[in-house]
């Protein structure tokens, strides 16, 4: 993408953005739909002030943020940890990809909210096991996409490698880890939006504060601009980690589709 | 006599398709010796399994059937002491000029102040000076190629296996490279195998020329090509030898297509 088209994607996303807010106001503000289903966005925003002000439940605003990214973060770091190098291994190798891949196949499109009881009677309701929900869903998706990495590697690239003496961990480390880089963060990325999803899900159990909570708990009181609050600050947070994942690649993997 | 440097004994090359298991020979009963510092290029059209031969020679697969040797010694597994170039140039797009070109040095563990110098100097020659710091996707076709040849050679391989390395480029471009090689091999005496089914590119640059038929492949014609080097391609294709040799070869390469007709149709 040139400098050009990148600046009329933001245009045209400013333009977008804009005019849904202004219908969305709009549509509130003349009664045309009952504030109680949808709120406006100036109220939205006033809750948000009121929120980081005084909190809600006893915890300030920036706490729910906080505490809903630590958990994704720390689940999506040991879900890179854990699934790259099991994904690969499956790719690497037939007897692991047989042994293993019936587990990650059956788990993956299972929705995560059926595993909720037994996680909680597995590990409790404290922070392990919403840390733990949302590390299943996007180490799973993590495992399928570095899987289908290796064998994305060009058998071409394999015999450079090899007839300039790369063999074994080395022809790994120097030829195929490289030529995976740009899939792997694909899969990253994808596992990003699947973890974030399962969020909702992990709070659910037991929370007392989290995004995610938030909203489920605010919708039980029928205050639906704190639900409103709650979906944007979700909405929001997940686009900014895909942008930060989006920067990395293009900064770890500046080759990525341009060979 | 010294012995060939490589040597081809009765070499059958059969590939089985994975899934309907039909069996396909690539290349039946090829017996080929290639002399120590002798350029040879093995013509003929696309799919005769010429390509077979280098890759066996690399040590990507081996023969079904016969032996190939190289100083006496069965095909080891694939390594710098034969250098190798594809049609495509193969580089890895992760890394700069200078990087790809001294890809297997640094592999080896060797300090950098014994390969850098040199690695330049090849660069250079290769009329790639100035480029180092660029990555391969900043290149044009032929400067790729440039690079993956400089790859290979900075190994000083004692074979240089190179596989329609110039295919895809553009004719103006592929003389330059075709000169460029010819030029930077110099007095460097390596053994290079050059697959083409271009007929004047394989009769400018050979000592020799071997020709394959349709598959299964086998050799049909073996000739020196006798042109004195250093060579200028302006002069080559006004030596009436030179026209007479690319017409015994069209002969040949044609002969065979009607034979194929003609068996094909029995």
């Amino acid at each position: 993408m040139n400098e050009g088209e990148g600046v009329r994607r933001l245009v045209l996303g400013l333009v977008s953005v804009t005019s849904v807010t202004v219908a969305w106001e709009s549509a509130a503000r003349y009664g045309l739909v009952d504030p109680l289903f949808l709120p406006p966005p100036t109220e939205v925003l006033a809750t948000a002030v009121d929120l980081l002000r005084h909190g809600y439940r006893g915890s300030p605003l920036w706490v729910h943020v906080g505490l809903s990214l630590g958990r994704a973060l720390v689940a999506f770091v040991a879900a890179v940890i854990v699934g790259i190098p099991l994904g690969v291994m499956i790719g690497i190798s037939p007897i692991f990809a047989g042994l293993i891949d019936p587990f990650v196949q059956f788990l993956r499109p299972l929705p995560k909210l059926a595993l909720i009881p037994l996680v909680i009677l597995w590990f409790g309701i404290g922070e392990f096991s919403k840390v733990f929900l949302i590390f299943l869903s996007a180490s799973l998706s993590i495992v399928v996409g570095a899987a289908a990495a290796v064998a994305n590697v060009r058998r071409q690239q394999i015999r450079a490698g090899k007839v300039l003496g790369a063999h074994g961990f080395a022809l790994f480390r120097h030829v195929m880890l490289p030529q995976m880089a740009p899939e792997l963060f694909v899969a990253v990325r994808l596992s990003l939006g699947i973890g974030w999803t399962t969020l909702i899900a992990a709070e659910m159990i037991a929370a007392d504060a989290g995004l995610g909570w938030m909203a489920v708990n605010a919708s039980a009181y029928l205050r639906t601009d704190i639900v409103m609050l709650g979906i944007v600050l979700l909405g929001l947070t997940g686009y900014v980690l895909d942008l930060a994942i989006v920067g990395l690649q293009r900064w770890v993997t500046p080759w990525a589709g341009r060979s | 006599m010294v012995a060939p440097l490589i040597e081809l004994q009765s070499v059958s090359k059969c590939f089985r398709a994975q899934r309907t298991r039909q069996e396909t020979w690539a290349i039946r009963d090829v017996s080929l010796n290639i002399g120590e510092g002798e350029f040879l290029c093995l013509l003929g059209p696309s799919g005769c399994g010429k390509s077979t031969i280098l890759d066996m020679l690399a040590g990507f697969e081996g023969p079904t059937e016969g032996r190939i040797l190289i100083a006496g010694e069965p095909v080891g597994r694939p390594g710098p002491d034969r250098g190798v170039v594809f049609q495509d140039a193969s580089l890895f797009p992760w890394l700069s000029v200078i990087d790809n070109v001294t890809f297997a040095p640094r592999l080896s563990g060797v300090a950098p102040s014994t390969y850098r110098a040199q690695a330049l100097e090849l660069i250079e020659k290769m009329g790639l000076g100035g480029f180092e710091n660029h990555a391969p996707y900043e290149l044009s076709g032929g400067m790729r190629q440039r690079v993956a040849i400089a790859r290979a050679w900075i190994s000083n391989p004692r074979i240089l296996l190179m596989d329609e390395p110039f295919g895809a480029l553009d004719a103006q471009t592929r003389l330059e490279m075709q000169e460029t090689l010819l030029a930077a091999r110099g007095q460097a005496v390596s053994t290079v195998l050059f697959v083409t089914h271009d007929i004047e590119e394989a009769l400018f640059l050979a000592d020799r020329v071997a020709v394959m038929s349709r598959r299964p492949g086998r050799i049909t014609l073996d000739i020196p090509i006798p042109f004195p080097r250093p060579r200028c391609y302006e002069a080559l294709i006004a030596d009436p030898a030179f026209s007479r040799l690319k017409q015994d070869i069209v002969r040949i390469l044609r002969q065979e297509i009607v034979a194929r007709r003609e068996t094909d149709r029995a």
